[in-house]
């Protein structure tokens, strides 16, 4: 090989690798994008090293709640799935992580118990000031969309949603709410 | 004259390409599968736009004389060559394995088993991972045709060559850079990943992502500077299968007593090999196109982990009789 060709190629790998990281932190903190990783899915950093890519998680879900990212979320998220709640939620099928082959997302069985364990996608969380049932006007649509009824919702007087400590974040709830902006609506836990 | 090699050989090409092709309708039809599955669990046909209706309705036709119940039975196909599932069984990309390596600094025991399948083919067979199974390949190879058309047409193609060494390079720098980004880098830059993803996204996400614009580039480099560029000199994939596949088992062999030195098999290879001077080496992946336009029937296959060393000009050329000091019937 070419020495100089060599020095070229090693220059420019080594100027790709300084800007790698960076480019990666500099689009995380953009504050408009809250997205959601899978169900069972590892923390954030030890997801990205994790995830091979192959987008069979994408495949196997049957409510094509789960997309890719492109570039807006950064290098080392490029190809990685995620879930915009208001666009599709997760219906706990559990199926992405009996497909991942690296189990970046776990394996969780579709019961109770082991979804509540292992699944962490984020919290859900009321805006009193836009819900309608805190303004007198009885809703409780997202009480009525959850799956995990009465375990990680419960409501109150005029349908009134409080959310527990077993909210597992699926986000079937912000999907359905019918108010915009919307009054409840999770936010991501990244681990 | 010795005898002809197995009539089979001659014909291993041929089914080289079907072999390609049906793994790359295969990529385009799992996209379109899942499509249909998630219509059949959305229990909404009649919410349906028409051009899904048409889409659910070929799926079912397709699909009913092999399966009773779609929704869970074609869970049984999933994803591409870099990573799959066939009924339960996972299979994926050693360099994959070696990517995720890198890039976690763990060794995740469950997953580095999936590709032992691979490996141990690999490890008998060379690299045919990128002449017989390779989505990329196939579209690479178009291209090289595509190639040859318009030098017939008189435009300037790309010819250069490198070393083919520098493939090796860029694995060793990709899983430098996994290890310390900490993210999956090979799945960016190895084309069949790229395309298994981006036929995906293209049929099941309504469009190509930024992959599309690598695979692209790729083809105009091998169109614009070197044949088969991106394969021969830079594919992290392929250097990783040559090294596991050193010292293969099953080997292409020029047989000397019925060469003509046409050259015709050095011409044709794709990945820049020269049989002719019996100079195969790791980077053979045995997709016997040279066996197939041999003229004079002078390859074929042997066992052996070790390439034969150059056997000198093929007995039926000129130079050979030159050599000998044979005087030419027809002088």
């Amino acid at each position: 090989m070419d020495r100089r060709f060599f020095l070229k190629t090693i220059g420019a790998v080594a100027a790709l690798t300084a800007a790698a990281p960076t480019s990666g932190q500099a689009a995380k903190q953009s504050p408009s994008l809250r997205y959601l990783r899978p169900p069972g899915a590892l923390a954030e950093e030890e997801f990205e090293s994790r995830c091979i890519r192959c987008g069979q998680c994408g495949e196997a879900c049957p409510n094509r709640c789960i997309n890719y990212f492109g570039l807006q979320n950064g290098l080392a998220s490029l190809d990685t799935p995620y879930i915009i709640p208001r666009d599709q939620a997760c219906i706990l099928c559990m199926k992405c992580g009996e497909v991942c082959p690296t189990d970046a997302i776990e394996k969780v069985e579709r019961k109770l118990e082991p979804i509540l364990q292992k699944v962490r996608m984020g919290k859900a969380r009321v805006d009193e000031n836009l819900c309608l049932s805190y303004q007198g006007k009885t809703c409780g649509v997202c009480y009525r969309a959850c799956p995990l009824q009465d375990v990680a919702i419960t409501v109150g007087r005029l349908e009134q949603p409080h959310v527990t400590e077993n909210c597992v974040g699926c986000g079937l709830c912000e999907r359905s709410c019918i108010q915009l902006p919307h009054a409840i609506r999770i936010i991501p836990d990244y681990g | 004259m010795t005898p002809r090699p197995f009539f089979l050989w001659k014909h291993l090409n041929k089914l080289r390409w079907m072999t390609l092709v049906s793994i790359f309708v295969m990529l385009i039809l799992i996209p379109y599968l899942h499509v249909y599955q998630t219509f059949l669990a959305a229990h909404a046909y009649d919410l349906l736009l028409p051009e899904e209706k048409q889409l659910y309705d070929v799926m079912e036709i397709i699909t009913r004389p092999f399966v009773n119940d779609p929704e869970e039975q074609l869970d049984a196909i999933k994803g591409s060559t870099w990573s799959g599932t066939f009924w339960g069984f996972q299979i994926s990309d050693p360099l994959a394995v070696v990517g995720q390596i890198a890039g976690s600094l763990k060794l995740y025991w469950p997953f580095l088993l999936t590709a032992l399948v691979p490996f141990a083919l690999s490890a008998l067979f060379g690299p045919f991972f990128c002449g017989w199974i390779c989505p990329a390949t196939l579209i690479y190879e178009l291209n090289t045709n595509l190639g040859a058309l318009l030098r017939k047409a008189g435009l300037h193609i790309g010819n250069k060559r490198y070393d083919r060494r520098l493939k090796y390079v860029v694995l060793l720098l990709g899983s430098i850079i996994a290890m310390i980004t900490g993210s999956a880098v090979f799945a960016g830059i190895y084309p069949p990943a790229v395309i298994g993803r981006e036929i995906y996204y293209a049929i099941a996400l309504g469009g190509f992502g930024s992959g599309a614009v690598f695979f692209l580039m790729t083809l105009l480099l091998d169109l614009l500077v070197a044949r088969r560029g991106f394969c021969r000199y830079l594919c992290p994939g392929g250097a990783l299968y040559s090294l596991i596949g050193r010292f293969r088992l099953f080997r292409i062999k020029r047989v000397i007593e019925n060469c003509n030195d046409c050259a015709k098999c050095t011409s044709i290879c794709e990945f820049g090999l020269d049989p002719l001077r019996d100079n195969f080496g790791q980077e053979c992946n045995n997709c016997a196109a040279c066996i197939a336009i041999c003229p004079t029937d002078a390859m074929t296959f042997y066992i052996s982990p070790r390439d034969v060393a150059y056997q000198g000009p093929g007995q039926l050329g000129p130079r050979y009789r030159r050599d000998m000091g044979i005087e030419d019937a027809a002088a």
